[in-house]
């Protein structure tokens, strides 16, 4: 009896402590851990990389394509600021493109989650055996050299010198910009009413717009009211056109009578640098099946624009705007270098769609 | 003898009760004053009272000596709007009302808007006045306002717009040529001016041109003007596309010195286009490195 | 910039708006903008410039009788309320507040600018005016009286910008 007691509490604490790790993922943790297979190994190293565990990351890669730790990190992590750099991978899902003895080709979706929403990367990830374990191979990154070169800045920059608060009722001021929004068409998603369209500053001066919607039932009252948010090129320059869309989710177009758009510009301090092509746009499927408007930015300035966001507008054979697609590229876009961007292209539109118009919006990371 | 004196000292203060009961407070102040011009108020009655001078700015109590006339400041009556004298002795309250009305004018407010417009645009210049007097009273009554307008390049005129209600107001197409506009409203020494510009409308027969050189190919359109010749300012938005065998190619790039440029890679031939707002200029058929 | 998509006609039939707000209901504003211009008034603009002078008054009403200045930036600007809180000044200085009832106004908006900056309106209003020298009632008054008023847009609102009145009330 005076040994029974204390056996029995040991048992019962090993099994509660067994139960817990079970529950924690345990086994799963093993598992991956463990890279005795092409999939173990290619989710151990997803799990080191969502832990930041780039030391242990970096030791399950093969070492026959001579990665450096630095540069495998800078690949995955990201630099110069970008949108990378605020990233976490949030999850990943891998599945096998084909497999023998001693290698493998597997293909990873990941999904990071960003500040600005989350980030999908579709990867081909090739596996190695290396006597019991499998190995990841990560390929060799290739990072553009910038050449040392001096880049006259010489396009137009605008300030800004407002009224003098103090100054009486009717002392001159600076009229805010002249916008307007050239097109509007509101249609049902699945799951939403979409309002989009296009606006354009006709004016001499940048504008700083945000376009707003308001949904009217048939005696007028409102249903709701959103703005464009983020999907909207906010900074416009003279004669600079930008599409927006509003999404209402929730809603039926049934219940909709009206639709009441209001545009608020603002004077605000601007350049005209940088310039950013968006060359070699091809509308295609990606490796998932889906419909992507793929192409590259090429950063004409000499500054790093940290985050970049692209916007493409799509439109019908009549010139209607029938889509607002938009989606942040996670690389800096450093100067003079090509950079790629991919954005979704929903199935119905890719079918319908006869035109598209690609903008780019920037940030730079001001120094303090 | 006694009662009779009794008598007659007893109908004595009654005389002198209703005699003073007769003399009531009154009060008389002019039906109307220009603001900021001080006057008198006379008053009737025996003792002192309680004055009280409420106006849009004024709410004053002071103690006066009824039959005395009562001093009006010109501060005290610097707002137009009705006014409200009155006087209590006692239980005993009078009133009077007296307009103030607005003194000559001195200060216009003026606006002029939009601060930027197109050239050639039909009416597309407003100008508004508002006429107070020295104290911002408005002056309702009508004053002759006059537009002084000074183009660019054209001569100077003038419009003469009488005021209703404290307002007036004209409005003006803008002229063909872009430059400051200076408009100057004026009433008697009062000289208000403002200056807006008169900008290029939209590009008119915007024009794309290949200029040879040995880095892709360059892009540059002609001088930007709209239809009436005023060049379009720099900073203005171009957006330049191309649709060659790898795809499409954008690029939006700002007027400078007059022209905008880009440089693209062209793959095979490609097709170029120009837009500038939702204008659209020529295209053009070019030839890039295979 | 509004996109008019509800443009109003030229005749404007009045709009009436008593609000009920919790205990204290705004002062009924009848606004006819009949013949309105040179800008016509777009349908939202009427529903807030007849609300916001409604409230303009029931906080002017509000401040008069608490001597409470503060109150006037919600919706007074400029002269107006330079000259309110002056006339508040005093009143607390003396020792008088204003009450009124405020019976209801017919305003007729007569001048609307071409940029919308600046909306005058003619509003014809019958109240009632007390005058109290501490608790003691000075002056009672229950009469129309005529103003002129000149509104200008802010951030979220119209403000007051000139109040004054003008001989033509009828006792």
């Amino acid at each position: 009896m005076r040994r029974g007691l204390p056996l029995l509490l040991t048992v019962v604490s090993l099994l509660l402590v067994a139960i817990a790790w079970v529950q924690a993922g345990g086994f799963r943790r093993h598992e991956i851990s463990s890279a005795a297979t092409p999939e173990e190994a290619v989710q151990a190293f997803m799990a080191d990389v969502q832990a930041h565990n780039w030391d242990g990351a970096y030791a399950r890669l093969d070492p026959s394509n001579d990665v450096e730790k630095a540069a495998f990190i800078r690949d995955i992590a990201g630099s110069d600021g970008s949108l990378r750099t605020y990233a976490a991978l949030q999850s990943f899902d891998t599945w096998p493109l084909h497999a023998d003895e001693n290698s493998a080709v597997l293909r990873v979706r990941l999904k990071w989650s960003t500040a600005v929403g989350s980030l999908d990367d579709v990867r081909d990830l090739p596996v190695r055996r290396d006597g019991s374990i499998w190995r990841v191979v990560w390929p060799k990154p290739n990072f553009p050299a910038v050449p040392p070169q001096v880049v006259p800045v010489n396009y137009l920059r605008w300030d800004v010198v407002g009224r003098d608060n103090d100054q009486a009722w009717g002392a001159q001021g600076v009229d805010p910009p002249q916008v307007r929004i050239t097109s509007m068409n509101a249609v049902e998603r699945p799951d939403r009413v979409v309002v989009m369209g296009e606006i354009e500053n006709e004016d001499t001066v940048p504008a700083y717009v945000n376009v707003n919607a308001t949904l009217l039932r048939a005696d007028g009252s409102v249903i709701d009211q959103e703005g464009s948010f983020d999907l909207i090129s906010h900074t416009l320059l003279p004669k600079q056109v930008s599409p927006y869309r509003i999404d209402f989710p929730g809603i039926r177009i049934a219940a909709v009578k009206s639709v009441r758009m209001d545009a608020r510009p603002l004077l605000v301090p601007a350049s005209a640098d940088p310039v950013i092509t968006v060359a070699s746009q091809v509308v295609e499927k990606d490796g998932l099946g889906r419909n992507v408007l793929r192409g590259d930015l090429i950063n004409q300035s000499g500054e790093t624009v940290n985050i970049s966001q692209v916007l493409s507008t799509f439109y019908d054979a009549a010139g209607k705007v029938i889509w607002v697609s938009a989606g942040y590229v996670d690389q800096a876009l450093l100067p003079q270098v090509s950079t790629p961007f991919a954005l979704d292209v929903p199935d119905d539109i890719a079918s319908r769609m006869k035109n598209y118009h690609v903008v780019v919006n920037h940030y730079v990371r001001t120094s303090s | 003898m006694m009662r009779t004196l009794s008598l007659r000292l007893v109908a004595f203060v009654a005389l002198g009760w209703a005699w003073t009961a007769s003399v009531a407070v009154t009060l008389h102040a002019p039906a109307t004053a220009p603001a900021g011009q001080g006057f008198t108020i006379q008053t009737e009655g025996l003792g002192d009272a309680l004055f009280y001078l409420l106006g849009p700015s004024t709410a004053s109590k002071r103690t006066v000596h009824l039959g005395n006339d009562i001093s009006i400041g010109s501060e005290m009556v610097s707002s137009a709007g009705r006014y409200e004298a009155i006087l209590c002795s006692g239980e005993d309250c009078a009133h009077t009302t007296f307009e103030i009305t607005a003194a000559e004018p001195a200060r216009l407010s003026f606006f002029l808007h939009p601060s930027r417009v197109p050239v050639s645009a039909p009416d597309a210049i407003d100008a508004t006045a508002f006429v107070f007097d020295r104290y911002y009273n408005p002056v309702l009554t009508p004053a002759k306002v006059e537009f002084q307008i000074v183009p660019r390049a054209t001569a100077t005129f003038s419009r003469i717009v009488p005021s209703e209600r404290g307002v007036a107001w004209m409005r003006m197409a803008s002229s063909g040529k872009e430059g400051p506009v200076r408009i100057t409203a004026k009433l008697g020494e009062v000289s208000v001016p403002r200056v807006i510009q008169q900008v290029a409308a939209e590009a008119c027969g915007l024009r794309v041109k290949e200029i040879p050189g040995k880095n892709g190919v360059t892009l540059e359109t002609d001088p930007v003007r709209d239809c009436g010749g005023n060049p379009l300012p720099d900073g203005t938005i171009v957006s330049f596309t191309n649709i060659d065998s790898a795809g499409k190619t954008t690029v939006d790039a700002p007027i400078k010195r007059g022209v905008a440029r880009a440089q693209l890679t062209v793959r095979g031939s490609g097709r170029v286009s120009v837009a500038c707002g939702v204008v659209l200029g020529n295209e053009l058929s070019i030839t890039g490195s295979m | 910039m509004s996109c008019r998509f509800h443009p109003m006609r030229t005749f404007f039939l009045t709009l009436a708006l008593a609000v009920g707000a919790g205990a204290q209901s705004l002062p009924q504003v009848n606004l006819n903008a009949e013949g309105l211009g040179p800008r016509s008034i777009e349908q939202l603009t009427g529903t807030n410039i007849t609300r916001d002078y409604a409230l303009a008054w029931q906080t002017m009403a509000q401040a008069l009788e608490q001597n409470r200045s503060d109150l006037l930036k919600q919706q007074f600007t400029g002269i107006a309320q330079e000259r309110l809180r002056r006339r508040i000044a005093d009143q607390e200085q003396n020792g008088l507040r204003m009450e009124i009832v405020d019976r209801g106004h017919r305003v007729k908006a007569v001048f609307y600018s071409l940029d919308g900056g600046a909306m005058q309106l003619m509003d014809d209003v019958k109240m009632q005016v007390q005058i109290f020298d501490g608790s003691r009632l000075i002056e009672s008054e229950d009469a129309s009286h005529q103003y002129v008023v000149l509104m200008t847009p802010g951030a979220d609102r119209w403000y007051v910008r000139y109040l004054e009145e003008t001989p033509g009330g009828s006792r």
